[in-house]
């Protein structure tokens, strides 16, 4: 929906991701505030942001197979696993620097992604989803028992520099994730206006129709599976060298399901989802940590450490209350508050 | 080869228990077509109320069963009424969804009623073995073995026989087409979800005899969902087969294995054989195959 006395009369206008003036005055202040926010030293913010930001890469990747290609993913985790430990492994191993680990990670995700993705050309919703957990489980299960892993032990790979200056501190490696952050944001957004994007969108809304009308399943949906896992990939480096250690316990199927959630609650099939979902779902979460103290002391039954317990519960709730009631998710809500704020005077 | 045999008949007795919580999935998805995840937390839930009932409150056996069977029901008519109601009509996918929101929100609590602790049910079957020809047989094994037998019996017998069975056959089909025959969805939904619950329920008493109650229970549900997927969604003779052969093949895998890579086959035994059946037989051994149509 356009605003009042805005009109497209180039093609070019009818493409563009940011279309108006103010829209990209919008667009530029956002960013510069994104990267002077450091400046301001709040640290529980700084750190608070990098987690989002990862987040928020895994969960586009989670919306360009589920959002827009229509197929259900619960191996995200494991998929991010593998980045991150392809990224540790070759820093640590091999001598890698990071800027090189970073693609590769990705990469190596992606190819890994494509064995995941195989099951989509047979099956299909819940059969899928079942085959994306088995292989979740799977690539655990093989991490756990290879050598170069660590297995039980987890790696420890040292954060990214250039010459002398270490990214070592949540505030300095702040830059680096926002900025993927932001071109993976920029990589989304963009596809969904190419032919590769209208291919996914034609599967996901009929995938038999979709190959009646000449799109090859085979290649389109295994893309969406590289894409996809690409991203996670890329998250998992990023990960990686921000925590400084990698472990299995950072990668449970609950982190996979955590995802889908965020993909539910966020709106599928709109970029803005995943920042919705991220950012909501993680708040609830954060909201939960503060809370469970007080909650824990007022109610005496729910034992000492009721955080992780209740903010299962919570999202398990949140699910349930936007499946009910607003299954298209909070961006979908954004959306018509866009539109009505656009079209103020008018009604419609 | 006696090692085989003794491995084949655990796995066997464990299969028997895997193939009730199947039969739980199997029944939902036979009258809504709604594959449930939930079914793992009405399993530990019906275990869990079990223990209080019978260790906590100390009452005897057969007073504890009825009082489990009816909160596990009352449990189940409840995630139905509230979750999976609003949602007929709805494309089945969400709905899987929801079973999904289901079974986060129920592991939550199930986590806080549990405190991190593992809970052990008494021996209140007989925990003595039976030896035939050097092969070890627990004797409460194989009476929970004929339960599972008898229940699936029970079942098949029900969606054969009763108007209410076929009732809700006809519900898999089509909701608004069995709806327009004077079939009540609402009222086959209700039914489907306590049955079920209490399948499970039976199910987690069952395995919490065996193997205690703590926090990974309701994540056996997923491997009903492996034997369910593997039997075929719609198939209750399949799910009892599945169930078997999963038992075998998991205590198999685990036990020849197991010394070789260290440890850990038994966990993911069950997840290769998911993988394999989706790519090789999706619709599993015995499932009908749905025809697509633009």
């Amino acid at each position: 929906m356009l605003p009042c006395g805005v009109y497209n009369e180039r093609y070019g206008q009818d493409m563009a991701v940011v279309r108006t003036k103010r829209h990209w005055g919008i667009l530029i202040l956002a960013i510069f505030f994104l990267y002077l926010f450091p400046v301001f030293n709040l640290q529980y913010f700084i750190s608070l942001i990098n987690y989002l930001c990862i987040t928020i890469i895994i969960v586009l990747g989670l919306q360009i197979v589920t959002g827009f290609c229509g197929q259900v993913s619960f191996g995200q985790a494991g998929f991010m696993a593998i980045g991150a430990y392809t990224s540790a492994i070759l820093t640590l191993k091999f001598g890698v620097s990071f800027w090189l680990a970073l693609p590769l990670s990705g990469l190596s995700a992606a190819v890994i992604g494509l064995i995941g993705g195989a099951p989509s050309l047979r099956i299909k919703g819940f059969y899928l989803a079942m085959a994306t957990l088995a292989i979740h489980f799977l690539t655990m299960w093989l991490i756990m028992h290879v050598e170069i892993t660590g297995s039980t032990q987890g790696l420890h790979p040292a954060p990214p520099s250039i010459g002398d200056f270490q990214f070592d501190s949540d505030g300095r490696m702040y830059y680096i994730i926002v900025s993927v952050m932001l071109l993976m944001t920029y990589g989304a957004k963009n596809m969904m206006r190419t032919r590769l994007g209208r291919a996914f969108v034609a599967i996901r809304d009929n995938d038999l129709a979709a190959e009646v009308m000449g799109i090859n399943l085979y290649r389109y949906k295994l893309l969406a599976f590289f894409i996809s896992c690409f991203y996670a990939g890329i998250a998992g480096s990023l990960w990686a060298h921000w925590i400084q250690m990698v472990h299995p316990e950072q990668f449970t199927v609950l982190h996979a399901v955590w995802y889908v959630g965020m993909l539910i609650v966020g709106g599928m099939s709109l970029t803005a989802g995943a920042f919705f979902g991220v950012i909501f779902l993680r708040g609830l979460d954060e909201l939960v940590m503060f809370s469970s103290p007080f909650l824990a002391s007022t109610f005496p039954w729910l034992g000492t450490h009721p955080a992780a317990s209740l903010g299962v519960t919570a999202f398990g709730l949140i699910l349930m209350v936007f499946l009910i009631f607003e299954p298209r998710g909070i961006a979908h809500r954004w959306e018509i508050f866009k539109t009505s704020y656009r079209l103020y005077p008018f009604a419609y | 080869m006696i090692d085989f045999l003794q491995l084949a008949i655990t796995g066997l007795l464990t299969g028997g228990l895997y193939a009730m919580v199947g039969a739980a999935i199997v029944l939902v998805y036979k009258s809504t077509h709604v594959v449930s995840l939930a079914h793992g937390q009405f399993l530990a839930f019906g275990a869990f109320f079990f223990y209080i009932f019978i260790t906590v409150l100390d009452l005897p056996f057969w007073a504890a069963l009825p009082l489990t069977f009816l909160v596990a029901g009352a449990v189940g008519l409840a995630v139905e009424r509230f979750s999976m109601r609003p949602l007929i009509g709805q494309p089945l996918f969400s709905a899987f969804l929801m079973t999904f929101a289901i079974f986060m929100t129920l592991d939550g609590i199930f986590q806080l009623i549990l405190k991190g602790e593992t809970r052990t049910l008494p021996r209140f079957l007989s925990a003595e073995t039976l030896s035939v020809g050097g092969l070890n047989i627990p004797t409460g094994g194989m009476l929970s073995f004929g339960v599972a037998l008898g229940m699936f019996f029970l079942l098949a017998l029900f969606f054969r026989f009763t108007k209410v069975g076929l009732g809700m056959r006809a519900t898999a089909e089509d909701h608004q087409l069995a709806q327009s025959t004077g079939i009540s969805v609402r009222t086959v939904f209700s039914i489907v979800w306590i049955v079920s619950a209490l399948v499970a329920a039976v199910a987690g008493i069952s395995l919490a005899r065996v193997m205690d109650i703590h926090y990974p229970l309701p994540w056996i549900g997923v491997k009903g969902l492996v034997v369910a997927l593997f039997g075929g969604l719609d198939s209750l003779p399949g799910a009892l087969l599945a169930g078997l052969i999963l038992g075998i093949l998991e205590n198999l895998s685990a036990g020849y294995l197991d010394p070789l890579v260290g440890g850990g086959v038994g966990d993911v035994a069950a997840y290769v054989m998911l993988l394999l059946i989706l790519l090789i037989k999706p619709f599993g051994l015995f499932g009908l195959k749905r025809i697509e149509r633009i």
